[in-house]
């Protein structure tokens, strides 16, 4: 499936950018934040802020790049 | 490993924060034989499903009892720290239903089965001092299930850090508001429910609103009334007798 990312700021109270993740049809499914430099566990990670659908449960990963986070959305969505 | 008898051990000391032990029932206590073992950090002690025939005393360091789903996902239930027996009520139930780990090195003392039912059927008040204990330890279960079912990150970490440091007191292994907190981020995430990122921000949090100063494994509570406000800490929970700890 091919994703859309838009870039969308997140509060989350640090200096720290987000991407919205859509799918084929526009919808949610996935907000994914660029972690600051100042936290110490994922410094410059991509974390999956919120899930939405298939998305939505207690796995919240941390990915390297965006390919790597949009690879892991994918299988999810698939999995179903 | 090797057999000895402790003069003083922590277990001593957490029992006497709650009655007055007579000269015999300390003396029990002091000759009560343990098998002190050193372990390194990030074993388990006990793995659900054993039937041990002893009970491990922390006498120094920290570990986790703990579960894991199925989906390999670990949840800390509980951390011991120094005069602790985690595994007590293997004395009574034949299957551990929980695993324990060490955290970081750990001294603990095994004690088996056979001398902690002798010691309780000569002293009545050690056998109902042991109950007693895990009626508290049941407490503390039922409030860490409203911490992490209830309390915002924020809140439940703040309400985390309270109970250690109060609990550290009681066996003198915390100055005032300050003590070694050797648990790591990702621990904390598994007992809080949260990810480490989480844990990371919060405790950033924590820091910029001068609630906690942290360095290294060093914990310093700047502000503890507004730390126990943030995390609606109340030690009744902890039914200590003597609130000096929780001070």
């Amino acid at each position: 499936m091919t994703l859309t990312l838009q870039p969308i700021g997140v509060a989350t109270g640090f200096d720290e950018e987000g991407m919205m993740v859509l799918d084929e049809q526009q919808r949610l499914v996935a907000v994914l934040v660029h972690i600051s430099d100042e936290n110490e566990v994922a410094p410059g990670q991509w974390y999956l802020e919120a899930g939405f659908g298939r998305l939505d449960g207690i796995d919240h990963p941390a990915f390297a790049d965006l390919d790597a986070a949009q690879e892991w959305i994918n299988q999810r969505l698939l999995k179903g | 490993m090797h057999t000895s008898f402790h003069r003083y051990n922590p277990m001593i000391r957490k029992l006497e924060s709650i009655f007055k032990l007579t000269e015999d029932e300390r003396q029990a206590l002091e000759n009560l034989p343990m098998q002190v073992a050193v372990i390194k950090d990030d074993q388990d002690i006990v793995r659900e499903g054993d039937c041990p025939s002893r009970s491990c005393l922390i006498l120094s360091g920290f570990t986790a009892t703990y579960k894991i789903t199925a989906g390999g996902k670990r949840q800390i239930v509980a951390f011991g720290i120094a005069g602790d027996i985690p595994d007590l009520q293997s004395l009574h139930l034949k299957v551990l239903d929980i695993s324990l780990t060490t955290l970081t090195p750990c001294q603990v003392g095994f004690i088996t089965h056979e001398a902690l039912r002798d010691i309780c059927t000569r002293y009545p008040r050690i056998a109902a001092a042991f109950w007693r204990e895990t009626l508290v330890e049941g407490a503390i279960f039922r409030e860490w299930v409203t911490n992490v079912g209830r309390r915002e990150g924020y809140n439940r970490m703040a309400h985390m850090l309270c109970e250690l440091l109060v609990r550290l007191r009681v066996v003198g292994l915390a100055e005032d508001h300050t003590c070694d907190l050797p648990i790591t981020q990702s621990e904390f995430a598994d007992a809080l429910g949260v990810t480490t990122v989480h844990v990371n921000r919060v405790l950033q949090q924590l820091r910029a609103d001068g609630l906690i100063k942290l360095k290294g494994d060093r914990l310093n509570i700047p502000d503890w009334d507004r730390l126990k406000e943030a995390g609606e800490f109340d030690p009744a929970y902890l039914h200590l007798e003597n609130n000096q700890a929780a001070a």
